[in-house]
């Protein structure tokens, strides 16, 4: 709904102001951006650094189109997304389902509680050479290991958002004769869904650690693989442009999130 | 004098890691039908105890409360209960609000408690509000609401937890005000607990002072006054005399 006013002069001026301030914030970011390329690109050009090593702009986006090409490009793009995005959806509804046990039983909570701590502070590629002789090496041992890095953090986070509930909300829920799944459904989990979605945002960032980590340790495809394959064979045209492209997808990735935020938020 | 809710012996402990202690001791009183009562007492003497225990969310470790002649059970559905705050769920709008008791008690499709829900927010002025989310409401329309959701449920007690305390002063008389006109006009028995002595007196037909823990009845204190709404009440030139009886009692 938006009607128009006629405001003072002085917050038509306020409005302009608003307004410069983002074009003069996009334009500097435009500048970081070209500027931090064109001075790469540049230096490869001159001479002054080796592109062999440091690699230059124009040789990434010539061995994307490369890849592109060979068609070999979408499969390594296609594994890590579907790793990525498996992994994530696993951790996360696996994760909510651990905490909402959690929040149910505070016995179990307890007794549980030492060892989520150690779980948490434990480097997860610890366990790496174990995933891959129990689950076997490749796509699905990558998915495990993504798995290993969410779900610890969402379910102590969720866990958190459950058990910070406002005890009297819980008590009015009582005092109307609320069972416990009535006051799970009705307060705890709608009450908790501005940190499900901090959980989501945390998640999308620490699966992509996840599967890239994993496809270091073994596997046959993957931007991972083809990270870890062109450092082999020296080749760091083929590891900048993996690792623009995994900059893209999780970017991508980022931005199916944030809708959900704002929708939150609005609610 | 028909004794509605009544106190009979009745006695709690609670228990910490430290030791037991002793809250309420020999506590006896009781509050007439469609009257309104008030607790006042120290701070720490054991008076949202008290509530717990009328509510049925604690049992009493001896002596017993009864409703109407019937001992109260655990979470009575006969009472209702009103916070410090109004505790209303953010993600629901106003009338969702309201037929949250409902909703929990499967009755949320039953015509009869709809239309009293209709009727309730129609004749408090939140009608026109209906599908607004709570934050877009003032404090005192939202502790409106937060009766209204209690009032659903129609129950024959209500406890009230220093429901105002959590508004500014201009608020908290006008509030006490629509609260203690719809607690009237609905014909409720009402018990409320604060440490606000002005607050008790401008409501009630009754206070009930206990002494510091172990609590227990230190008096009882009919109230009249010539005014018939809280704001008035206080302007009544026997205000002051109650006040400083109440004072000198609580100190």
């Amino acid at each position: 709904m938006k009607t128009k006013i006629n405001y003072s002069k002085a917050h038509a001026k306020y409005l302009k102001n608003l307004k410069t301030e983002k074009i003069i914030i996009a334009f500097w970011q435009i500048v970081v951006i070209v500027g931090f390329l064109g001075l790469w690109q540049l230096l490869a050009d001159t001479g002054a650094i080796d592109p062999f090593f440091f690699s230059s702009p124009s040789r990434i986006f010539q061995t994307i189109i490369e890849l592109g090409q060979s068609g070999t490009l979408f499969l390594h793009i296609w594994t890590s997304l579907y790793e990525t995005i498996i992994g994530f959806l696993l951790a996360t509804v696996i994760g909510v389902f651990i905490a909402i046990l959690l929040w149910w039983s505070e016995r179990l909570r307890k007794v549980m509680e030492p060892y989520l701590i150690i779980l948490n502070s434990l480097p997860k590629i610890a366990l790496g050479p174990m995933i891959i002789l129990w689950v076997g090496s490749g796509t699905s041992a990558t998915i495990v290991m993504c798995v290993l890095i969410c779900i610890v953090i969402t379910i102590i986070s969720m866990l958190n958002a459950f058990i910070s509930c406002d005890k009297d909300k819980i008590l009015l829920m009582k005092s109307m004769h609320a069972s416990k799944w009535q006051i799970l459904f009705k307060l705890i989990l709608p009450n908790a869904l501005p940190d499900f979605i901090s959980v989501l945002k945390i998640n999308v960032g620490m699966s992509w650690v996840g599967t890239i980590m994993g496809e270091y340790l073994s596997s046959k495809a993957g931007l991972g693989y083809l990270i870890n394959y062109g450092s082999q064979v020296l080749q760091l045209d083929i590891v900048m442009a993996s690792i623009v492209i995994l900059c893209i997808l999780a970017a991508g990735m980022y931005a199916i999130v944030l809708p959900f935020e704002k929708r939150a938020k609005r609610n | 004098m028909e004794k509605f809710l009544q106190y009979d012996k009745l006695s709690y402990f609670y228990q910490t890691k430290e030791s037991e202690i002793h809250a309420l001791n020999d506590v006896n009183f009781f509050v007439e039908q469609k009257s309104f009562a008030s607790i006042v007492g120290p701070s720490g003497c054991g008076k949202t105890t008290m509530l717990s225990l009328t509510a049925g969310l604690l049992e009493p470790s001896s002596g017993e409360i009864k409703l109407g002649g019937k001992k109260i059970e655990k979470n009575d559905s006969r009472i209702g209960y009103m916070f410090q705050r109004d505790h209303l769920f953010e993600w629901r709008t106003i009338w969702q609000n309201i037929i949250l008791g409902l909703e929990i008690q499967k009755k949320h499709k039953d015509a009869k408690a709809l239309a009293l829900a209709e009727e309730l927010l129609k004749k408090y002025e939140l009608y026109g509000f209906k599908n607004k989310k709570p934050r877009q409401l003032s404090g005192g329309m939202r502790q409106r609401v937060a009766l209204i959701r209690t009032l659903v449920l129609n129950p024959s007690l209500l406890l009230l937890d220093e429901p105002f305390s959590a508004l500014d002063f201009q608020t908290r008389l006008n509030v006490c005000d629509d609260v203690y006109q719809i607690i009237k006009s609905e014909e409720k028995t009402a018990l409320l607990v604060t440490h606000d002595i002005s607050e008790a007196l401008s409501m009630s037909d009754k206070i009930v002072i206990l002494s510091s823990r172990p609590a227990t009845v230190k008096k009882e204190l009919e109230i009249s006054f010539e005014g018939t709404t809280p704001l008035k009440k206080r302007e009544d030139k026997n205000f002051g005399k109650y006040f400083e009886m109440i004072w000198r009692n609580l100190s």
